[in-house]
């Protein structure tokens, strides 16, 4: 380099380095082990389908369950995917931001292999559940078949990971080291399940579940498997269950039961209890399942915005 | 009277002794005795008389958040859900001020050289504590607190070196940030001019601002000052000339999970130009790994390498673009004699070929044949850091009257560092000769 002037020489731009951050974040989820989090994601999709994979799609109960549970895997799933890929080596970070590393670039090159990989331990998380004989509907609410279902659960699954994965991100960027990252993890995903909108909340709070990735989830997937024309079993089995009680000496409530049953009228029961147990958020039209697409990515954009505004002042970290 | 007014005169007289006795606390620890009646300034104060100035910081704005979060608390209906909410945030305030007015009195007690049960009486019995440890004579801190502005440092040169063409030439009139409203100076009065093909050691006891020094040299943080290398100001044209400025850090900041290859070939896509083909690329990056002993290695992932390879390879990155500046803050560190002193011979070639080396090591006289020069940085009686010296290696032996660096580093170091706290008399000295050299 000549050392009596400067050389405008032009270096490597944004671009480039994204795609140079990109392929050595490949390697190192070859080398470093990183790739656990696939056969991971395999083994809590097959712990979750088994406990409330029977009644997903079918029931009310079963499908708002499920919706809930599936919604907390893919929440765990994109935690755990970048809870510690930025604070484990913010150092690092720093010297090559000395170096000409723009931040923009090493924030995008996460964000595409971080929507590669969410994307995949999707793809593991639906093969699995169908291999565990869980029952999709057979068709979505934008395309036609179990094939266009299973599209639009893809698409709510992995926003759902995505959008929590860069919130995972964000907090990695703020933090400044792995301890205090996986202090702050579980506390996030308590209040992604508490704001869920599974548990009833107080009125006032209602607003906060707006906020959660977790609302937008369950209300995606509910939306998806027809929530709210589904039978509601749960009130029609616990009758059952207190079948002793006598009804003014007439009969009791279990023959009262097994003559509905027997002249072919339970079903009917169970679908009006579900009618008047509908939920206006969980509405099976498309425009709910994009309005619920949309908050996810929108979401995701902020977390990312956010997780670039920190980086950018990472030269302010002391030593 | 009402009881409620003398619930009030009870409170007012109760704050008013918690402050007296505060007030002889500050007194006697060295610092303003007013700051024991401004209620929060007063802990934050403490807290620096004990030397723990950082938790004082936390424990100050916990405060101040407890008291938001208090008043809004009241503010909301009993029972209402914003006020359970608030409740939560008071109860989590409180807790961990606790935890930091605790620390701060564990460091209390030591300064006043007491056992540490005393923290439990400040915690619990807050008023009678301040005045027993105000008003008894017994009770007399271990030394007295450090106030910058009651201290004379010495005096500063206001010199400025002419401008070499070739090499580096540093005018630096001072480094400041603002710590918790007090505008604190890192580093103060330091004017030298390196000629190109130099090696030279950074030498300064821990504190004295070497990392921050090269850091205002390269521009990374900026001070008020001009350094000019090589004709051009490195603040002014920063972006353009941060390739040409190689900085090595302490620790090895190097992803294990890639290969020796891959690592400086990522290295060269940042800091080389665009322009250069890939075969050039390549070719640098093999006379790199060459220069560094690395080929043999070149195949194998970070985490494989030993203590020495890592620290070559952490230093390869950097000398990938060929700076025309090279600063090593430690390289050394963590090796055996041999394995330092075969890396400082190859640091000593990349300065014979006309580059500008600068290096911290804290042993030094185990290659001080290597270099030429040397930059003594030390700290003022105001805790500044503050050039003692920039010259020769022999005149460095001269100038302090000392054979090795290790004793000119004993001299400049402060007494309670096990040091002859004699830095300000050599900063002045050499004060003095600087402004003669500058006319």
């Amino acid at each position: 380099m000549d050392t009596t002037e400067i050389k405008k020489f032009k270096y490597m731009g944004r671009i480039g380095q994204t795609f140079i951050y990109f392929l050595k974040l490949c390697r190192l989820f070859v080398f470093r082990n990183d790739w656990k989090v696939l056969p991971m994601a395999a083994v809590i999709a097959g712990m979750v389908s088994m406990v409330v994979g029977k009644g997903l799609f079918l029931t009310m109960e079963g499908t708002l369950q499920g919706a809930f549970a599936l919604t907390c895997v893919c929440i765990w799933n994109g935690f755990f995917n970048s809870i510690q890929v930025i604070c484990r080596e913010r150092p690092i970070i720093k010297r090559e931001h000395r170096a000409g590393l723009h931040m923009t670039s090493y924030v995008c090159a996460h964000l595409i292999f971080q929507m590669i990989l969410s994307a995949i331990q999707v793809g593991i998380t639906i093969v699995v559940c169908r291999l565990s004989g869980m029952h999709f509907p057979e068709k979505g609410l934008m395309t036609e078949g179990t094939e266009g279902f299973i599209v639009e659960l893809f698409i709510t699954l992995f926003l759902i990971t995505y959008a929590s994965d860069i919130l995972a991100l964000m907090i990695s960027a703020i933090v400044r080291n792995t301890t205090a990252a996986m202090t702050v993890m579980p506390f996030m995903l308590i209040v992604q399940l508490v704001f869920a909108g599974y548990f009833s909340i107080p009125n006032m709070l209602r607003e906060v579940t707006d906020l959660m990735i977790s609302k937008w989830g369950t209300q995606g997937i509910c939306a998806l498997g027809n929530y709210n024309d589904l039978p509601a079993v749960l009130i029609w089995n616990r009758m059952k269950a207190a079948g002793n009680v006598d009804l003014g000496g007439v009969m009791t409530l279990s023959e009262l039961m097994n003559i509905v049953e027997e002249n072919g009228f339970r079903d009917r029961v169970q679908y009006e209890l579900g009618k008047a147990s509908q939920n206006a958020n969980y509405v099976s039209t498309p425009e709910n399942l994009m309005a619920c697409w949309a908050h996810l990515l929108v979401f995701a954009a902020v977390f990312a915005f956010i997780t670039v505004v920190f980086m950018e002042f990472i030269d302010r970290d002391r030593r | 009277m009402d009881l409620d007014i003398i619930a009030c005169i009870f409170q007012l007289v109760s704050q008013l002794a918690l402050s007296m006795g505060y007030f002889f606390i500050f007194r006697k620890s060295g610092k303003k005795g007013w700051y024991g009646f401004i209620p929060a300034l007063r802990d934050y104060e403490l807290a620096v008389i004990a030397e723990h100035e950082e938790e004082g910081r936390t424990y100050f704005i916990l405060n101040a958040c407890y008291f938001v979060s208090k008043q809004i608390y009241i503010y909301y209906d009993s029972g209402s859900p914003m006020q359970v909410f608030f409740a939560f945030i008071t109860i989590a305030l409180a807790v961990s001020s606790l935890f930091y007015s605790i620390r701060i009195y564990l460091a209390l007690c030591r300064l006043y050289q007491r056992p540490r049960k005393w923290t439990v009486c400040w915690v619990l019995f807050p008023l009678i504590t301040a005045l027993i440890w105000g008003f008894n004579k017994n009770f007399q801190p271990e030394h007295k607190a450090w106030d910058s502005e009651e201290i004379s440092a010495a005096k500063v040169s206001d010199a400025s070196l002419e401008v070499i063409k070739k090499g580096l030439t540093v005018n630096l009139t001072d480094r400041t940030v603002i710590d918790f409203f007090k505008k604190r100076y890192l580093l103060k009065d330091i004017h030298l001019s390196i000629p190109t093909g130099h090696m030279v050691l950074l030498l300064g006891g821990s504190g004295a601002g070497k990392t921050t020094f090269l850091n205002a040299l390269t521009g990374y943080e900026k001070a008020n000052a001009d350094v000019i290398l090589n004709g051009n100001n490195v603040y002014n044209n920063y972006e353009s000339m941060k390739y040409d400025l190689g900085f090595v850090p302490q620790q090895d900041l190097m992803r294990d999970g890639d290969t020796v290859n891959m690592t400086l070939i990522d290295a060269s896509q940042l800091r080389l130009p665009k322009n250069l083909s890939f075969s050039e690329k390549n070719k640098r990056i093999n006379e790199v790994l060459d220069k560094f002993g690395l080929t043999s290695v070149k195949n194998s992932l970070v985490e494989k390498l030993s203590g020495g390879q890592r620290k070559r390879l952490s230093i390869a990155m950097e000398f990938v673009s060929n700076p025309t500046l090279f600063i090593l803050d430690e390289p050394d560190s963590g090796l055996d004699g041999i394995v330092a002193r075969n890396l400082f011979k190859s640091l000593r070639s990349i300065a014979d070929e006309g580059k500008i080396v600068i290096v911290i090591t804290h042993t030094p006289d185990r290659v001080i044949d290597l270099f030429d020069d040397v930059i003594v940085l030390a700290k003022d009686a105001g805790r500044t850091g503050r050039l003692a010296f920039y010259g020769s290696i022999e005149d460095a032996h001269a100038f302090f009257g000392k054979d090795s660096m290790e004793e000119i580093l004993l001299s400049i170091n402060q007494k309670d560092e096990g040091g002859e706290g004699r830095s300000d008399e050599f900063i002045e000295k050499y004060g003095q000769r600087i402004t003669g050299q500058a006319g």
